[in-house]
């Protein structure tokens, strides 16, 4: 091959792969002023905005379709499939299931982080301290993952709610409770299909009076 | 007659991944009535598509004669670095400019990043002289370091349905990442089996001052290895982050001994000189397999790691009895 032949050929070559990189580059980034990006950052998505409605509009109402607590223990030691199949929910893939319940019983003790109850034979604690996970956001199934684009929304909307639960409906309620108390709850029972356990219950009170 | 016995043999010591994937399969599926069903076929594929980019390049490196222990940390940091990007973009305050990635922009990066990374450790074995054990294994610890300075140690989430589809997708019935592990597949066999530089491979691993004698430039191919190596672990680290719809700063952790298990199980000797791309994906099949069908039987995690570091002792072993009978 004569040497100008190759040097056009190394030309060639040198266009087409500088051609891509322009390309690729053209394709690859934007440019935008940063103020600009800014703001509309602001305006995403208020997970509390979004959860307070949610708490009100759409798991306050399902609080009356709650199941008793303590007819739902007793099913869950006669049939525990059918008690799973017919009141539990849950987002996520897995044996950990979330029962909205509702129940009435006496104060037995105030801890730090829970309070004791005692409902005839059963005794349960209600949590008022360490609220987190999805129980609150995932207890109805009303909950439509689909409508959301990324997991940090999904898992702020439930940090969102646990907030409601611990800063809004528990502190009064604790502010006022003594042992002896009769207490009326509704809240969500988590539990563990594949690993039952039933002696250790807690609630995460949603509406306690 | 001993010619016949010796290509007998020879037959027998390529089959043998192949026998011990059969028997494999044959053992879980009687045991797990989970195991031959279709979504599980799909799942185990999908699980083992990035080991089996990851150990291409491995393969390409141990054929050398060297090896990678830097690629499940390349892989965090490529991740990390394309979600990053695509997510966040570059901020520069003083010029009031964002800089922002499409999605084709932030897996160029990640890709970029991870070559990058190669290079470094190819010049650290070529001009610095540094055993390639030892430059990889301190390539390992900066690019976690890297890796958590990008991420500030938290995941980076929130990447959208289009990222997600690399990891998660599905394409003519089959998973994404089983499409691009193939194409990455595709093209390895074609670079050691059809190229000049395949066979300077081979010839390094096989011996390297025969390989000086005969006029190979080493060095450079030693460094255009090692960076392939690294941006097939990029490509991992995007099909990793995707599937997860986040980037995890601990995400490849331990990824780099699967590779080298599949490596060499599949029959690349580590010797160099000596294997093929078609072993290690029979190679990682059978690590897939194998840790599917012991989370299937309920074997406890601590006793999978003992498992999986014995099959790959035993791998070596027989390596090593064929490499002495031959």
């Amino acid at each position: 091959m004569p040497h100008s032949e190759k040097k056009n050929n190394l030309t060639i070559k040198y266009l087409l792969g500088l051609g891509a990189v322009l390309f690729l580059g053209y394709h690859s980034v934007y440019f935008k002023k940063l103020d600009e990006v800014r703001s509309a950052a602001n305006k995403k998505f208020d997970a509390a905005a979004y959860a307070q409605k949610f708490f009100t509009s759409t798991l306050t109402p399902q609080l009356a379709n709650a199941s008793g607590i303590q007819e739902l223990i007793q099913l869950l030691t006669i049939s525990k499939d059918e008690a799973f199949e017919k009141y539990a929910y849950a987002t996520a893939v897995g044996s950990i299931k979330y029962f909205l319940v509702k129940g009435t019983g006496i104060i037995t003790a105030i801890n730090e982080d829970e309070i004791s109850l005692q409902m005839g034979n059963q005794s349960l604690t209600l949590a008022t301290e360490f609220i987190y996970g999805n129980a609150i956001r995932d207890v109805t199934g009303l909950f439509d993952i689909t409508s959301f684009t990324n997991t940090a929304d999904i898992n702020n909307v439930s940090a969102e709610l646990n907030k409601i639960v611990k800063n809004k409906v528990i502190p009064p309620f604790r502010a006022k409770a003594k042992v002896g108390d009769k207490v009326a709850f509704t809240g969500v029972m988590e539990l563990n299909s594949a690993r039952l356990n039933l002696d250790n219950i807690e609630v995460i009170p949603i509406s306690i009076q | 007659m001993q010619t016949t016995l010796d290509s007998q043999k020879k037959l027998l010591s390529k089959l043998q991944p192949l026998i011990a994937l059969f028997v494999l399969c044959l053992v879980i599926g009687l045991l797990s009535d989970k195991f031959f069903t279709v979504s599980n076929f799909w799942n185990v594929l999908r699980q083992i598509s990035v080991n089996i980019c990851i150990s291409t390049g491995m393969t390409l490196v141990v054929l050398m004669a060297g090896i990678d222990l830097s690629v499940g940390s390349v892989l965090a940091l490529s991740g990390a670095v394309t979600a990053g990007l695509y997510k966040s973009g570059i901020e520069f305050p003083t010029q009031n400019l964002f800089v922002g990635f499409t999605l084709l922009g932030g897996i160029l990066a990640g890709i970029v990043v991870g070559g990058l990374l190669g290079f470094f450790n190819g010049m650290a074995i070529t001009r610095f002289k540094v055993p390639p054990f030892v430059a990889t294994l301190a390539m390992l610890t900066v690019a976690r370091g890297l890796t958590m300075l990008w991420t500030q140690g938290f995941p980076i989430s929130g990447l959208g349905k289009d990222f997600a589809f690399f990891g998660t997708g599905w394409f003519l019935g089959v998973p994404v990442p089983v499409w691009i592990s193939a194409l990455v597949v595709g093209l390895a066999i074609l670079l050691s089996n059809k190229t000049k530089i395949g066979r300077y491979i081979y010839a390094i691993g096989g011996n390297e001052n025969a390989a000086r004698l005969s006029g190979i430039n080493i060095n450079r191919v030693k460094v255009i290895v090692y960076t392939l190596a690294g941006m097939l672990a990029a490509v991992g680290g995007l099909m990793v982050t995707s599937r997860l719809d986040s980037a995890q700063p601990n995400a490849g952790t331990g990824y780099e001994l699967d590779s080298i298990a599949a490596v060499v199980i599949g029959g690349t000797s580590l010797s160099g000189g000596k294997g093929s791309i078609g072993g290690t994906v029979l190679g990682a099949i059978i690590i897939g397999v194998l840790n599917n069908g012991l989370v299937l039987l309920n074997v406890s995690p601590f006793w999978q790691q003992v498992v999986k570091g014995l099959v790959i002792l035993i791998a070596v072993v027989i390596d090593k009895a064929n490499t002495k009978n031959h």
